[in-house]
């Protein structure tokens, strides 16, 4: 989780700034970084503020942009039945694309699950203070990386080195390469849904692949 | 406080429990009852195909256009192509990152 953490620094810097340029007042420019405590919202926030977009707008926008941590809440879901209410309330209040994606093959593959949560927990709250000392430095200080060093890139890159180590299998690969013909393709649809879609897609892809090879196989079984 | 200042908090407020309730829906709805085997399995395909989802957009788009992807001149699709190779084969998040990184600068370093 602190190669994640440190990935995030640039991004963190960008949404403080942001703040810091409409106005905000840094007890809101805090607000919106500890109770939204998602970069992706609080930067689209902040502009449709800055342009005076209305309420329902905002609020819309940024509902639409979330609908992908949707899918991580179902992917989260089996693992964490046992566990109390209270645990399940801060998990979700936790789930951002990075813990999921760092923690979600541990919990998949361990038995011990209370372990799995820890990890998921730990580092969840690792991020979220991380995540406000960094808002409120680029609040404060702006953004004291210089843009020529592309650090915002170590995003991408986390998320690839999340990804990579997943590409074994014939599925695995159909999603993946699904999922990206689909991004790009239906890149020109509005509040960013294209990711949502691509999203479903390639689940959809990995899924009927997965279903196709079994019976692919079982024939063969047949045969024989 | 001023109007645009009761405007912020109230945007705080409901994108913060929007995004909380998005966040909890399936947690809550699914958490303690059984699933089809089908649901479960999809789920396995869900960080492989929303990280791709995630990813391809970051490093395709230009900067300011969001919408518009390019492969050239743009140094980052080769940067994170290198990087997937790399993770794949060291399953090690450091060397990603390191090779990814190391990789854009030497590109954007050819290239201007």
């Amino acid at each position: 989780m602190l190669p994640a953490a440190a990935a995030l620094i640039p991004f963190g810097l960008v949404c403080g700034v942001d703040a810091a340029a409409v106005g905000a007042s840094p007890l809101a420019a805090l607000g919106l970084s500890a109770i939204v405590f998602s970069g992706s919202a609080m930067i689209l926030a902040t502009q449709l503020y800055g342009v005076g977009a209305p309420l329902a707008v905002i609020v819309l926008t940024c509902f639409v942009i979330g609908l992908r941590l949707a899918m991580y809440s179902a992917a989260m879901a089996p693992h964490l039945g046992g566990f109390p209410a209270r645990w399940r309330y801060l998990s979700a209040f936790l789930l951002t694309d990075q813990a999921f994606a760092a923690t979600i093959a541990g919990f998949e593959r361990s038995a011990d699950k209370e372990r799995a949560l820890s990890h998921f927990i730990g580092g969840g709250i690792v991020l979220w203070v991380g995540w406000q000392l960094m808002t409120m430095a680029g609040y404060f200080l702006g953004n004291v990386i210089p843009a020529a060093w592309s650090l915002e890139f170590a995003v991408p890159l986390c998320f690839i080195a999340l990804l990579g180590p997943l590409l074994r299998e014939k599925p695995a690969i159909a999603a993946a390469v699904s999922a990206a013909i689909a991004v790009v393709v239906l890149a020109g649809l509005p509040m960013r849904l294209n990711i949502v879609v691509a999203g479903v897609i390639g689940i959809a892809t990995g899924t009927l692949a997965e279903l196709l090879l079994e019976r692919k196989a079982s024939a063969q079984e047949d045969v024989r | 406080m001023t109007d645009a200042g009761i405007k912020l908090w109230a945007i705080i407020f409901a994108v913060g429990a929007a995004n909380f309730l998005v966040r909890l829906s399936f947690i809550e709805l699914l958490a303690n009852k059984r699933m089809p085997p089908l649901l479960i399995r999809s789920l396995r395909y869900v960080a492989i195909a929303m990280l791709t989802a995630l990813v391809v957009p970051m490093v395709l788009a230009t900067p300011g256009a969001p919408a518009i992807m390019t492969l050239w001149p743009n140094a980052k699709p080769f940067a994170a192509l290198i990087a997937l190779v790399v993770a794949f084969f060291t399953r090690s998040m450091g060397w990603t990152l390191a090779t990814g990184m190391g990789a854009l600068w030497l590109l954007q370093a050819a290239t201007t």
